[in-house]
């Protein structure tokens, strides 16, 4: 698993310093008001710049001497990684004296609330969705449910996203206001919400979280009208993978033979299906959670940028136009020790819940 | 099909009459059962004996009402003590599978679900209707609790569980709490009567840590929770080594006296027939060819298919090697026309691909559908 | 080693797998419509694709029509925009873009060219998955190990996120978009293989080749890929709906070389900028979007359950 994480780290470093210009990946850990003496001590400080380099200027210019082999580079990197110095953010609208790693990580709670409602919702879909299609294979209930999950499968995020909001924000009005807010985690100015949420202490930094602890239900009830749509959206387009997996599962558990067992000893089917066939068909399901995950996070980029959500994901595009390659790389290895550790943790879950690979 | 529901047939437990069964399949229909009628009485050890594919476990299968959907009953009637099983609905036969008919299975490793203790499979079944179980249930441990201790004082605390036992028998409830620790006092007694070791431990255990021969113990003990006027056992000792077998067969005879069920044992094995069974009848390509009792059956047998298993079977008496019989079992997509097991018949002549043979009583007990005998 | 008796067992071995499964497959195929629609729009799509330039002048989209944009005049539906600006003339009948264009040229002439970066990144990641993914099966040892941890690190992304670097470090071009596409896909395209030649080389005719002398290229290449080859190319023809969805989104967050192009992604684009004042413009690109990778999905769905074999009668 750590190594799986270096590895990774490797990659991305060599995606992005390996084939930008050293000045490039120096951008972020530079104060723009330094002078080229400070910004040289810099560059070799983070280990761009060789100590025999003679200005700025020279670096700059790339010349023979004055920058570090790759591998050099990358061990410096290495420990700013590890040290949390991730440099200044270069994202506008925000001063050039923030740290890369505070605005990541204040917008990332932002995401991880949108990825956690919407993989509730995907599971509190897909997972009845499932059973229904397998316990009538073949039949109407079936065939619908096998039209939306590949519907779900086929829809462009940011094409079902703008659907939503012609629907609810542009259609349905009450008294000139869309029925559920247009943008933004905080819904203010729709017919759904309360104009003036008050204020709350910030805990966690997720909205939702927060106005609980803070037991301020207005804006509790603001940020669940604003979360819906955009969670609405991941939901939906994610559920293709569970429901067919549920469902082929489901369909190859019922053939077995202890389900035959089970209905011979005159059990009700209701029991038939819940305490036998759900019990194994689901054990399997849950091994797509990492994918879910990966999923997920790769979607939150496009619903943010549609719902103008506050998250990590509608900023990645911005520090992509303007080469903020540190934010681009934190995101990445965040990601990436996300989805590892969900896939331990699904592992474990794994051996908890089947009593044959616990013995 | 025929309209009756009811039937005379004093005290047969099973009467299966001409029952047609086909299955549809991707590469055509195959006619599984042609035909076949079969009564077994109460309390007899009925063996049903023929090859791989000739429609037994189908039989059973209909019998408990747990075909697959591509199964379609053409014609024919099942009846269970009376009560016609292919009229029934749904629900009724549901209650049918809990109270009057089990069925045990060849490999028990498959038939039990695996991340499932053996107590909460034993114990879902009484969840399943309690109210069909309270009197068991509740005799069971007034049972227990009556067994004299010698020297010792009835404990008070006996004594008030035995109020409330005889109230909940008269009133034929249980709460919850009741329900399962009876259900659990009484399947560990049934786990013991099947002769396992340490059952309270059995209960709690999974299907994989027990061997072949336990699994399949804890299939009669769940067939027994039920007290089933009809035992139907699919090649129950088929998967098991030859010493426990010999075992599992004994423990059948002796619980069959005990609770006084029908079994109806399905095998493809003669010697496991002539070992337990009282009578026997022969089924070859869907067809029921012969019927008797075990003894008269193994000194006479008639249809030539039966003479020819019977020869077929390793003898350490006799010193020539086992003959086997011609020919191999018939395609039942398209079956051989008339008696189906003409083609591979040594003593077949003309009428036999022209009609199918009628079963006819040869003797007392002992029909046979063979045109060498009329018909 | 005898080269008749090689051909014999790969003409048995195909033709015995070849009957059963296309007689089935006949079979199931008229049970389900829903595969048919698919078979229909997939169809459909590419005849649209071949066709679209004789349906559209194929230099329509450098023009800019700077007065004419963002305008609806079809009379068939409305929006619910407060300033709905009228075209005036021709009637457009999908309104037009922020160029001034007609949105459904626009969109006749984007198909081909998704469906023709959705053939490249299918086509390269098929040979990059039959390559590595075979012979890592076949090789075992460590070249699995490090086939399997590499392909373990890539999925250890999310592939936007990496698309989102590539584009940004190599540039904005169609065949940047391509490849960060095929650097995102192929890891699945390796697993596949991989699990299928580790089936298929357990098969006894792989060990009477063996033993009749027969070389590790020689079987792999001409007897264990071919055989194992067909659930890949099946995958791949289906997969192109979703690497349309991947293409337009990318070029939707706006990694697209030409603000021009006409790419349904690179539309939708425009659309989400103007939502408000043009809803249209996200709406019927990210439709076609729709249409088209449902097609292929629907298809690949119904294919893959009637050769999926636990799922068999």
């Amino acid at each position: 698993m750590v190594f799986v994480l270096f590895a990774l780290s490797v990659l991305i470093f060599y995606l992005t310093r390996g084939l930008l210009p050293p000045t490039t990946a120096l951008a972020p850990y530079i104060n723009p008001r330094l002078t080229d003496a400070g910004k040289l001590s810099i560059a070799r400080a983070v280990g761009v710049a060789t100590s025999s380099c003679p200005s700025f200027t020279d670096f700059a210019a790339l010349q023979n001497g004055c920058v570090t082999p790759l591998w050099t580079q990358y061990l410096y990197w290495l420990k700013n990684v590890l040290v949390g110095n991730w440099g200044y953010t270069l994202l506008p609208g925000i001063s050039g004296t923030e740290s890369t790693w505070s605005v990541f990580f204040g917008r990332f709670p932002y995401t991880a609330e949108l990825d956690i409602v919407a993989a509730a919702l995907t599971f509190l879909i897909a997972v009845p969705l499932g059973i229904i299609s397998a316990t009538h294979n073949n039949k109407a209930p079936d065939h619908l449910s096998r039209i939306v999950s590949l519907g779900g499968y086929s829809i462009p995020q940011f094409w079902f996203g703008a659907m939503l909001l012609l629907v609810f924000v542009l259609y349905v009005r009450i008294g000139g206001l869309g029925l559920l807010p247009a943008s933004g985690a905080l819904g203010t100015t729709c017919a759904l919400c309360f104009s003036n949420p008050g204020t709350i202490t910030t805990y966690t930094g997720a909205p939702l979280l927060d106005a609980l602890l803070s037991r301020n239900i207005p804006y509790f009830w603001d940020s669940v009208v604003a979360i819906i749509l955009p969670a609405m959206t991941l939901a939906i387009t994610s559920l293709g993978l569970l429901t067919r997996i549920v469902r082929s599962n489901m369909m190859e558990v019922l053939r077995q033979d202890y389900i035959t067992m089970a209905r011979s000893k005159g059990l009700k089917e209701r029991t038939v299906i819940y305490s036998h066939a759900l019990r194994n068909a689901i054990l399997p399901a849950i091994t797509v959670t990492g994918l879910l995950v990966t999923y997920l996070i790769g979607g939150s980029v496009i619903v943010e940028i549609v719902f103008s959500w506050p998250g990590v994901g509608s900023a990645a595009l911005v520090a992509a136009d303007v080469l903020d390659i540190n934010f681009l790389e934190l995101f990445v290895l965040v990601a990436g020790v996300i989805i590892v550790v969900t896939n331990l943790a699904v592992d474990i879950l794994y051996a908890v819940l089947d009593p044959r690979i616990r013995y | 099909m025929s309209q009756s529901h009811t039937q005379e047939g004093g005290d047969d437990v099973l009467s299966i009459q001409e029952l047609k069964l086909k299955f549809h399949t991707y590469a055509g229909e195959v006619s599984a059962l042609d035909g076949i009628r079969l009564s077994i009485k109460k309390g007899e050890l009925f063996g049903l004996v023929g090859e791989s594919g000739c429609g037994k476990s189908v039989t059973a299968l209909a019998i408990a009402g747990l075909l697959p959907p591509n199964a379609e009953i053409t014609s024919g009637d099942v009846f269970l003590d009376g009560k016609n099983v292919l009229k029934l609905k749904p629900e009724e036969m549901r209650l049918a599978r809990l109270k009057d008919i089990a069925m045990i299975f060849q490999d028990p490793m498959t038939y039990l679900n695996p991340v499932l203790t053996i107590g909460s499979q034993m114990a879902e079944i009484t969840r399943a209707q309690p109210e069909l179980f309270v009197s068991t249930l509740v005799n069971h441990r007034l049972r227990q609790i009556d067994r004299p201790v010698d020297g010792t004082v009835p404990d008070p605390g006996l004594l008030a569980e035995r109020e409330s036992l005889a109230h909940a028998l008269k009133s034929q409830g249980l709460g919850r709490k009741e329900l399962n620790q009876l259900t659990k006092s009484y399947a560990i007694s049934l786990l013991k009567s099947v002769r396992l070791p340490e059952p309270e431990k059995v209960y709690e255990m999974y299907p994989f840590e027990l061997s072949g021969g336990m699994r399949q113990r804890v299939m009669i003990a769940m067939a027994m929770m039920r007290r089933p006027k009809l035992l139907l056992a699919d090649e129950i000792t088929t998967a098991l080594d030859v010493t426990v077998q010999a075992q599992i067969l004994h423990l059948l005879k002796d619980l069959r006296s005990e609770i006084n069920s029908s079994v109806l044992l399905i095998t493809h094995d003669l010697a496991i027939v002539a070992e337990v069974c009282d009578r026997v009848a022969v089924m070859y390509a869907g067809n029921i060819v012969e019927i008797a009792e075990v003894d008269e059956l193994f000194r006479n047998p008639l249809h030539p298919y039966t003479k020819g298993l019977l020869a077929s079977v390793p003898r350490a008496d006799l010193a020539r090697t086992p003959d086997s019989i011609e020919g191999s079992v018939p395609d039942l997509i398209s079956p051989p026309s008339g008696c189906r097991f003409h083609p591979r018949c040594p003593k077949a002549f003309e009428t036999c691909p022209s009609r199918k043979p009628s079963m006819i009583e040869v003797g007392p007990n002992h029909y046979v559908s063979c045109f060498l005998y009329g018909g | 080693m005898s080269h008749e008796t090689e051909q014999l067992e790969k003409n048995r071995a195909k033709s015995r797998r070849q009957h059963s499964d296309l007689r089935f497959a006949l079979h199931l195929l008229r049970q389900n419509p829903i595969v048919m629609a698919g078979l229909v729009i997939s169809v459909t799509t590419i005849v649209l694709a071949l066709l679209s330039n004789l349906l559209v002048n194929g230099a329509y989209w450098h023009q800019q029509n700077l007065n004419l944009r963002l305008c609806w005049n079809n009379p068939a539906f409305g929006w619910p925009v407060t300033n709905l600006f009228n075209c005036g003339g021709s009637v457009y009948p999908l309104g037009t873009d922020a160029y001034g264009r007609s949105l459904l040229q626009m969109i006749i002439l984007a198909v081909p060219i998704d469906l023709q970066i959705a053939l490249e990144v299918v086509a390269s990641a098929v040979v990059i998955g039959v390559v590595f993914g075979s012979l890592a099966a076949y090789m075992g040892g460590l070249i699995d190990e490090i086939i399997l941890r590499i392909t373990d690190i890539f999925l250890a992304v999310p592939w936007i996120l990496l698309a989102i670097v590539l584009i940004v470090v190599l540039g904005r071009s169609l065949t940047t978009l391509t490849l960060a596409i095929v650097i995102t896909w192929w890891p699945w395209y390796v697993r596949l293989m991989r699990s299928q030649v580790i089936g298929e080389k357990e098969k006894l005719y792989v060990e009477r080749l063996k033993m009749m002398g027969a070389g590790w290229p020689r079987i792999l290449f001409r007897h264990v890929i071919p055989n194992s080859i067909y659930p890949i190319l099946v995958q791949s023809t289906l997969d192109i709906g979703s690497v349309i969805l991947t293409v337009s989104a990318l070029t939707f967050i706006g990694l697209t070389p030409n603000p021009l192009l006409p790419e349904l992604g690179n539309l939708s684009n425009q659309g989400i900028e103007y939502f408000f004042t043009a809803p249209w413009l996200i709406i019927f690109p990210g439709l076609t979007i729709l249409v088209i990778s449902l097609g292929f999905n629907l298809l690949g769905d119904g294919v893959r359950d009637i050769f999926d074999p636990r799922l068999r009668r």
